[in-house]
C-alpha cells in the first residue's frame, strides 16, 4: 500500500462545490433540443391520407372524422388521433407524412389530471404547444419515399409528327414495378376518380405483378381500361398525395401497364363470361364509352342488350375524335371486343330519331340508357364563317379517323383550346400544315389537358392566345381564307366564374390560312325527344339532368356521358353507364321506384 | 312619352312583347328540351316584366349608374333566324341581340332626352337591358364556346 | 472449473440463502442472484433472468422493415446506438442498399459516444458498488453532456432512433462540432480526476484486486468477450479484427491487461475511454462536411428485403454484439436473433465467479463485468 494511494483519493473535494447540472423542475426550465421529438403537432395541409396510421408500429395513431372541416377535394375529411399510452415518439409518422403536415414540437412535458387528455387529434385540438416552431421535422435530405415519377418511353416530337404511331410506348415490366412501388396505398385518389376505381389496390397488382388480379380489379369498375390508360383525364392524379413533394403517381399509366400486358385472348377467361339471361331487354342509345359501359356491366347483369348506333362502328368519340397517336385503333377495340362478346346485339348505322323512333326503342324495352354525346359542333357564328376553307375540327378528327385526307392544306389556323383544337392542330401537323391555335383566353385557361398543351408545343404548333376571331374574309387566292381577329383583355367575372375575354377593337390583325379549323366546342343533339316528354325529363339547356341514379322522370330512360354531366370526358361517361346500369338493375327488379 | 309612368308603361309592354315572342316560338318547336328553354326564356321576360311594375309601385327603383360588363359577343355574331328547328346557339344570339336592341334604344333615349328626371329611367332600363344581355353572353361563352 | 458448482446442504444449517434482485434498481437489476452464503462468504450462486422479457426478436417478425428500427434500440436501454447500428446494417446487407460514407462517419461518431456515455455509466457504478458514490454523482454529469448531445442530434437522449437502414436521420446541427469537443474535454479532465479518486484508491484496490479471477481458459468456453476478454490478455477487438465502418481509418490502441480481475478490468475500460475520445475527435476532424446521409431507398412502406440470411457484428462496449437474420422475400424478416455478450457473462459465468467472495462484493463484481439484462432478455 502506497502513501499516494491513501492520499490520492481526497482529490475528490476539488469538485465539491460545483452546481448540479440536473434540473430541478424541468417542466419550467429545460427545454427540448430544437430537434427534440415530443408531441405531435399537424398543420393544415394535412389532407388525412392516413399514410401516418399505417406506418406507425405501436397503432398510437387513428384516422378520425374530426367537425368542421371544410370538404375538400383530395381530403379524406380524416385527421391523425394520437394515443400517447402507446406513441413511442420516433416520429415515423413525421418522416413518411406526404404532405408534410406533420411534425413533432420540442414540448415534452405535459402535466394534466385528465387521463383522457393524451389522446388527442393533434393539429384541430387546442394544445398548449400548437405555436410550437421549434422540434422533430423531418430533414429536406432524408426520404422514405420516392418522389420523382419514373418517366415513359415517348416518341420524340420529330417522329412524332412524322405519323400517327402512340407517342407514349408504355412502361416495360420493370418501370412499371417501381413506378407501382411508389404508391403509400392511401385510396385518396379513389373518391376523385369519376369511376372510384381501386386504385390501389390494382396499384399493388402491378407491384405484385399480377396483372390478371389487375384486370379484374380494373372491369369492376372500368370497362374501357386499355382505354382509359391511355387518354384519361386522369383526375386522380391531381390529388394524389405523392404529388405534394414530389410527382403524383402515374396511376394512368400503371392502369395501362396491367392491360398491356394482358392479351384480349385471356380476357373471357380472367374475368368469367357465364351469364345468364334474365329475360328483360335494355336499349342503349349511342355506343360511346358511355354506353357500351351501361351495355358491359347490363350484360353481366343478365340482361338483353341492343344497341342502337347512328355511326358504322362503336367507340364514339373515342374512335371519331381522338386520333389514334394518342389511341390505337386496336386497344380501343381491345375493350370494345371483350363487352360484345358477351352478346350485346349492335344495331350500326341507326340513328334514333331518323332510322327509328324514340318512342319506338321506349316500348320495345324494359328500360333504355341514353348516351348520345356531344357531335354537334359549335358554328362560329362571324361573319363570313360560310367560306368553303372554314372547317370543323370534328369533321377533320372525323376525316382522319375514317382514313379520308381532310385537305388542310400547308397554313392552319385552329380556333379553340379544348382537347379538340389540340387535336386538330396535332393532326394538322402530321398532316405536313404549320398551325396556329388562336385562342379567346390565356394558355392557363385552356381546357385540353396540360399534357397535350405541352406536347402540341413540342411538336410546333403555335398557340396565340388571347385572340378573338371577328370575321372571316375572301382571300386574294380563293383556296386560302382570311381570318380578322382582335386581341382580348381578359376581365374577372363579378359571379366567381373564370374570367372572360374582352375584345379590344383597337387592337385587330388579319391573317391568311390554307384553312381555318373551329373547334370552339360542341353540343348534344336530342331534338328526338318529343315535346310531349318536356314535363317529365328535366333539361338544362340542351342537355340532361339527370336524378338519382341517372335516372331521368320518365322513369324507364336513364341518361349518362357528356350529354348528361359537365366534365364531358370518358371516365365520367362510363361512370354514367355502369351507375345507369346499377339503377337499371334496381329500377327492373323493383328496387327503385320511378 | 313624357311621364314616368308612360315610359314604364311602354318598357313593360315590351317586355310582354318578348314574352310572347318566346312562347310562340316554344308553340312550333317540336323537341322537348327546345320547348322548355324557350319557355323558360318567356318566364324570365315575364319575371322582368314584374320588377318593371314594382318600379311603377314604387317598391323597386333601377339604378342608372351601375357598371354592367360588356362582352361584345352580340357585336360580332351573324343575324340569325328564329326558326322551328333552331339550335341552342342560335337561340341564344338570338336574345342576346334582342337585349341588345333593347339596351341601344333606352340608351338612344336617354341621350335625346333634357329632363333629368326622364334620362336617369332611360338609363336605368337600358342598363337592366345590358344586364339581360351579359346573361346570354355568358351563357354563350359557357354553353356554346366551352372549348373557346 | 467446468463442473457445477458442489451440492449444498441447506438443512445443515450452516447456510442462509439470499436473493439479490429481481427489483435492484442499478445496473444490475433486473435479474436475480440466488446467493448461498456461510457467514458473509458466497459458497455458491444461481443467476435467474426472465423478469424482463419483452419478446423482441418476436416482435419484430411482426413489424416491417422499416417498423423495426424504432424497436431495436430497447433492447440494450444504456447502448441502443449498436443495436441500431446492427440492425441498419444486416437490413442494408440483405437488399444491397449501401449508406453512403458520411452516414458511415457520423454512425462511428454515434457509436464511440454511446460507447463513452455508456462508460461514463459504468464507471459509477463501479465506484458506487465500492463505496465511491461521489464518482458516480461526477460520471452520470458527464453522460448527461453526452446526452445532451444525442438530444441535439437526433432528438432524444436515450431512445436516439437515429440510424436507420440506408444511413443517418438527419445531419449534424449547426455548430454540433464544436459542443462535442467542448465536452470530450470535460469528460477527459473528469476521467482524470477519477484516476486519482478511484483508480489510485487504497479502498478501490484492495477490494478489486483479485476479485472476480477469470482464468485465460476460462474466456473462449465460456464466450467471453470484449474488455472482460481483454483484460484477461487477449488482444481481441472487432474494430480491428473485422474493421467496419470507419474504423480502419482511425487510430486507435487496443487496450489489454494480464491479471484478469475486477481492477484489471476497470482499468481496461478506463483507458478504452480515453482511446474512445481519441477516436471522437478524429472522427469530428475529418468527417465529411456534405454530400448524402442516407442511400437510395425504396418506398419503405411495401418494403421487401430478398430472401437470404446473415450474421454481423460489432465490438459493442461489452464486447461481441451480433445480429442474425433470415429473410424470405417478404415485408416482414422471418427469424432475428440478438446476440448480446451480457448473455453470456451474466449467466454462467456470473454462477462461478460468485463462489468464494464476499456478498459485499457482489454487486461490484456484477459490474466488473458490464453486463445490461435487458440485453438478455431480448
Ligand atoms: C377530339 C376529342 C378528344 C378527346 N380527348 C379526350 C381525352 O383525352 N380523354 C378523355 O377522357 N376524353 C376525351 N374526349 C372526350 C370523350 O371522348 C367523351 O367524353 C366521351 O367519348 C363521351 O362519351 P359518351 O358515351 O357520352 O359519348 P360519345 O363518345 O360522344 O358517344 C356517343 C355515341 O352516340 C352516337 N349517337 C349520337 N346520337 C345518336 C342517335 N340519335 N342515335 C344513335 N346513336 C347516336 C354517336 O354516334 C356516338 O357513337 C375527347 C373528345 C374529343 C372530341
Ligand atoms: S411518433 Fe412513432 S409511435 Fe408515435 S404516433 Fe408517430 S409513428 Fe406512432
Ligand atoms: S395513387 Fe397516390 S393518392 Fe392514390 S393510393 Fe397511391 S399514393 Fe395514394
Amino acid at each position: 500500500m502506497s502513501l499516494k494511494d491513501l492520499i490520492s483519493p481526497f482529490y475528490v473535494w476539488q469538485r465539491a462545490f460545483e452546481k448540479p447540472y440536473t434540473q430541478k423542475r424541468p417542466i419550467e426550465d429545460r427545454p427540448g433540443a430544437p430537434r427534440y421529438r415530443g408531441f405531435h403537432m399537424n398543420s393544415e395541409e394535412c389532407i388525412g391520407c392516413g399514410t401516418c396510421e399505417s406506418i406507425c408500429q405501436n397503432h398510437a395513431i387513428d384516422m378520425v372524422p374530426v367537425e368542421g372541416l371544410e370538404q375538400r377535394a383530395g381530403d379524406s375529411g380524416l385527421r391523425p388521433r394520437f394515443d400517447y399510452g402507446r406513441c413511442c415518439w420516433c416520429a415515423l409518422c413525421v418522416d413518411i407524412c406526404t404532405t408534410r403536415s406533420l411534425h413533432l414540437s420540442n414540448h415534452y412535458a405535459w402535466v394534466t389530471e385528465d387521463p383522457d387528455a393524451f389522446h388527442f387529434t393533434a393539429g384541430t385540438d387546442a394544445m398548449p404547444w400548437n405555436q410550437n416552431s421549434l422540434g422533430y421535422r423531418r430533414d429536406d435530405d432524408y426520404h422514405l419515399l420516392v418522389h420523382d415519377r419514373v418517366e415513359m418511353q415517348a416518341l420524340s416530337a420529330e417522329e412524332s409528327v412524322a405519323g400517327f404511331d402512340e407517342v407514349m410506348r408504355g412502361y416495360t415490366e420493370e418501370e412499371a414495378v417501381l413506378e407501382a412501388d411508389r404508391c403509400v396505398e392511401c385510396g385518396i385518389c379513389v373518391a376523385t376518380c369519376p369511376a372510384h376505381m381501386a386504385i390501389p389496390d390494382y396499384i399493388r397488382t402491378v407491384r405484385k405483378g399480377d396483372y390478371e388480379a389487375g384486370l379484374r380489379l380494373l372491369y369492376e369498375t372500368n370497362p374501357f381500361s386499355s382505354t382509359c390508360g391511355r387518354i384519361c383525364t386522369h383526375r386522380c392524379e391531381t390529388v394524389c398525395v405523392m404529388g405534394y413533394q414530389g410527382d403524383p403517381i402515374a396511376i394512368r399509366w400503371l392502369k395501362r401497364a396491367i392491360v398491356d400486358r394482358v392479351p384480349q385472348e385471356k380476357y373471357r377467361e380472367i374475368l368469367g363470361d357465364e351469364v345468364e339471361e334474365n329475360g328483360k331487354t335494355v336499349g342503349v342509345i349511342g355506343a360511346g364509352p358511355g354506353g357500351m359501359s351501361a351495355a358491359y356491366y347490363l350484360r353481366r347483369q343478365g340482361y338483353a342488350v341492343t344497341v342502337y348506333e347512328a355511326q358504322a362502328r362503336a367507340g364514339g368519340m373515342l374512335r371519331y375524335g381522338v386520333p389514334s397517336y394518342r389511341l390505337p385503333d386496336n386497344q380501343l377495340d381491345k375493350d370494345l371486343e371483350y363487352i360484345r362478346s358477351l352478346g350485346v346485339e349492335m344495331r350500326f348505322n341507326t340513328q334514333v330519331g331518323r332510322d327509328i323512333p324514340f318512342t319506338q326503342l321506349l316500348d320495345e324495352h324494359d328500360a333504355l340508357f341514353l348516351a348520345v354525346g356531344l357531335n354537334q359542333p359549335s358554328a362560329l357564328r362571324i361573319a363570313g364563317e360560310e367560306h368553303p376553307r372554314v372547317l370543323s375540327g370534328l369533321r377533320v378528327l372525323d376525316d382522319v379517323a375514317s382514313g379520308k385526307d381532310p385537305g388542310v392544306g400547308k397554313r392552319v389556323a385552329v380556333i379553340g383550346g379544348g382537347n379538340v383544337a389540340m387535336d386538330a392542330a396535332r393532326v394538322s401537323r402530321r398532316l405536313g400544315a404549320e398551325v396556329d391555335v388562336l385562342y379567346r383566353r390565356r394558355i392557363e385557361d385552356m381546357p385540353a389537358d396540360p399534357e397535350e398543351i405541352r406536347e402540341s408545343q413540342a411538336e410546333g404548333c403555335t398557340l396565340v392566345p388571347q385572340a378573338i376571331p371577328v370575321e372571316i374574309r375572301n382571300a386574294s387566292d380563293s383556296n386560302q381564307v382570311t381570318i380578322v381577329w382582335g386581341e382580348a383583355e381578359m376581365v374577372a367575372d363579378d359571379k366567381g366564374g373564370r374570367p372572360r375575354p374582352v375584345l379590344q377593337e383597337d387592337r385587330m390583325h388579319e391573317e391568311t390560312y390554307d384553312c381555318i379549323i373551329a373547334a370552339i366546342g360542341q353540343g348534344g343533339q336530342i331534338d328526338f325527344i318529343p315535346a310531349e316528354f318536356r314535363d317529365r325529363i328535366e333539361f338544362k339547356w340542351n342537355k340532361f339532368v339527370p336524378g338519382d341514379y341517372q335516372q331521368t322522370g320518365l322513369e324507364k330512360l336513364f341518361v349518362g356521358g357528356d350529354i348528361a354531366n359537365s366534365r364531358a370526358d370518358a371516365i365520367s361517361a362510363i361512370e354514367d353507364g355502369h351507375h345507369a346500369a346499377r339503377g337499371i338493375h334496381r329500377f327492373l327488379s323493383g328496387a327503385l321506384d320511378g | 312619352m313624357n311621364t314616368v309612368e308612360e315610359i314604364l308603361d311602354f318598357a313593360i309592354d315590351r317586355e310582354q312583347q318578348a314574352a310572347d315572342f318566346y312562347s310562340n316560338l316554344a308553340e312550333r318547336v317540336s323537341s322537348a328540351w327546345m320547348k322548355d328553354m324557350l319557355l323558360g326564356f318567356s318566364k324570365e321576360e315575364m319575371r322582368h316584366k314584374g320588377k318593371l311594375k314594382s318600379v311603377k309601385l314604387g317598391d323597386k327603383l333601377l339604378n342608372a349608374d351601375q357598371h354592367v360588363q360588356d362582352l361584345k359577343i352580340a357585336d360580332y355574331t351573324v343575324d340569325v333566324e328564329p326558326a322551328e328547328d333552331i339550335s341552342l346557339q342560335d337561340a341564344l344570339i338570338v336574345a342576346m341581340k334582342r337585349e341588345k336592341a333593347a339596351y341601344r334604344l333606352y340608351s338612344d333615349m336617354a341621350a335625346n332626352i333634357d329632363d333629368p328626371e326622364l334620362k336617369s329611367l332611360f338609363l336605368g332600363l337600358a342598363q337592366e337591358e345590358a344586364k339581360h344581355k351579359l346573361y346570354f353572353e355568358v351563357q354563350y361563352d359557357e354553353q356554346i364556346m366551352r372549348d373557346n | 472449473m467446468f463442473e457445477p458448482n458442489p451440492p449444498i446442504d441447506l438443512s445443515s444449517g450452516k447456510y442462509l440463502k439470499l436473493w439479490q434482485g429481481p427489483q435492484h434498481p442499478g445496473i444490475t437489476g433486473n435479474m436475480s442472484l440466488e446467493l448461498i452464503t456461510r457467514g458473509d462468504e458466497v459458497v455458491d450462486c444461481k443467476t435467474h433472468v426472465g423478469y424482463l422479457h419483452r419478446g423482441f426478436e418476436k416482435l419484430m417478425e411482426r413489424r416491417t422493415f422499416i417498423q423495426n428500427f424504432p424497436v431495436v434500440c430497447r433492447i440494450a436501454v444504456p447502448e441502443p446506438t449498436f443495436n441500431e447500428y446492427l440492425y441498419a446494417a444486416v437490413v442494408e446487407e440483405l437488399t444491397g442498399i449501401e449508406s453512403p460514407p458520411r452516414a458511415e462517419w457520423i454512425r462511428t461518431l454515434n457509436l464511440e459516444l454511446m460507447r463513452l456515455a455508456s462508460y461514463l455509466m459504468w464507471l459509477g457504478g463501479i465506484g458506487a458498488a465500492f463505496g465511491q458514490s461521489t464518482v458516480y454523482q461526477w460520471t452520470v454529469t458527464h453522460r448527461d453532456y453526452i446526452l445532451d448531445l444525442f438530444e441535439e442530434m437526433t432528438g432524444a437522449r436515450i431512445y436516439h432512433m437515429y440510424i436507420v437502414p440506408g444511413g443517418v436521420r438527419g445531419r449534424l446541427p449547426e455548430g454540433f462540432e464544436d459542443r462535442c469537443r467542448d465536452v470530450l474535454n470535460r469528460v477527459e479532465k473528469l476521467l482524470h480526476d477519477v484516476e486519482k479518486v478511484l483508480f489510485n484508491n487504497v479502498v478501490f484496490k484492495t477490494r478489486t484486486k483479485g476479485l472476480g479471477h477469470i482464468p485465460k481458459e476460462m474466456v473462449d468456453p465460456y464466450g467471453i468477450t470484449g474488455p472482460n476478454q481483454r483484460a484477461a490478455g487477449f488482444s481481441r477487438d472487432l474494430r480491428k479484427d473485422a474493421p467496419y465502418l470507419v474504423y480502419d481509418q482511425l487510430e486507435f490502441d487496443l487496450i489489454t491487461a494480464t491479471e484478469s480481475d475486477t481492477y484489471a478490468r476497470s482499468w481496461v475500460r478506463y483507458l478504452e475511454m480515453h482511446e474512445g475520445i481519441r477516436m471522437l475527435r478524429q472522427c469530428l476532424d475529418r468527417m465529411p462536411q456534405d454530400g448524402p446521409f442516407q442511400a437510395k431507398m425504396p418506398n419503405v412502406l411495401h418494403w421487401e428485403v430478398p430472401a437470404g440470411e446473415t450474421y454481423i457484428k460489432a465490438e459493442c462496449t461489452r464486447g461481441e454484439y451480433g445480429y442474425y437474420m433470415v429473410t424470405d422475400g417478404s415485408e416482414y424478416l422471418r427469424r432475428v436473433h440478438v446476440r448480446g455478450p451480457s448473455y453470456t457473462h451474466a449467466i454462467a459465468l456470473m454462477e462461478k465467479l460468485a463462489v468464494g467472495t464476499n456478498i459485499a462484493d457482489i454487486a461490484g463484481l456484477m459490474v466488473s463485468l458490464h453486463t445490461y439484462p435487458p440485453e438478455i432478455e431480448r
